[in-house]
């Protein structure tokens, strides 16, 4: 790990200025790039992107972090190893990178939703029976048995209309 | 100690659930009824959780130990033994006996 880390939230406008402005600073190692999801933070459906930066000799490293609502300018012009991730940030949370390349690393082509985002509902949790929806006078499909009063548990990350009753 | 499996330790459960919400898995089934006891001095009967049946289905499980750590009751353990390896989807299924902790059968 590196001996100092520090933090830095910039808008998405100063994203490429201030990566190449760390590169000349001499932060030159290249870790990482990925998304982080927003939803609900600040009311709107905002992604972070977080790039993590370090020196050659790892004593110093640098995180920078931006929300994003759709797209980012690319940096692969001034890191080029950092496309892999930038294409792993499209396909997973659906984050364009102007002038990089879009091509999915594992999924088919427009094969829907990115599927690292929370507002993508996962289809198997709808159709599969939920083991936490039992209480102990509640069996699993919804029975009750006894004089359970309490309100029926939800599957968490399925939204109420999705379900059928 | 070794994280290859996870054991039940039954006594300590109350069927409160929590691992099986928790479970991302969603591999943990568990049934339960009440029953009312009377104490002796108390005005009216309490009502007490009986466990029926636990299961974790270990061809789901990726072991990632949140049932444990949620557990308020350290009812869930890791523990040294494995689940068996098989064919059989069914023989993944492991109930209350099965998934008593190493060393108590």
């Amino acid at each position: 790990m590196p001996r100092s880390s520090t933090w830095e939230k910039v808008e998405p406008a100063d994203w490429r200025s201030t990566i190449e402005e760390l590169r000349e600073k001499g932060f030159i190692f290249f870790d990482f790039l990925t998304g982080v999801d927003q939803e609900n933070v600040d009311g709107n459906n905002a992604c972070e992107v977080v790039a993590h930066l370090a020196t050659k000799d790892l004593s110093n490293s640098h995180f920078v972090t931006t929300q994003v609502l759709d797209e980012l300018p690319s940096i692969t012009d001034l890191i080029p190893a950092a496309q892999w991730y930038e294409r792993e940030c499209t396909e997973m949370f659906g984050v364009k990178f102007i002038g990089g390349s879009a091509k999915p690393l594992l999924r088919h082509e427009n094969l829907g939703r990115p599927p690292l985002r929370k507002s993508t509902v996962l289809a198997a949790r709808v159709l599969t029976p939920w083991p936490g929806a039992a209480e102990p006078e509640i069996k699993e499909d919804g029975r009750k048995v006894g004089n359970a009063s309490r309100r029926r548990q939800r599957p968490p990350g399925v939204p109420d209309n999705w379900l059928q009753t | 100690m070794k994280h290859s499996f996870i054991a039940l330790i039954e006594d300590k459960c109350t069927s409160c659930m929590l691992c099986v919400r928790e479970c991302p898995a969603w591999c943990i089934h568990l049934d339960s009824h009440t029953v009312d006891v009377t104490e002796e001095g108390a005005r009216r009967p309490r009502k007490v959780n009986v466990l029926d049946s636990f299961e974790i289905d270990y061809s789901l499980c990726m072991y990632c130990g949140v049932c444990i750590d949620v557990c308020p009751f350290d009812a869930l353990a890791w523990d040294e033994h494995r689940a068996l390896v098989t064919n059989n989807r069914e023989d993944m299924l492991l109930g209350i006996e099965e998934l008593g902790p190493s060393g108590s059968s």
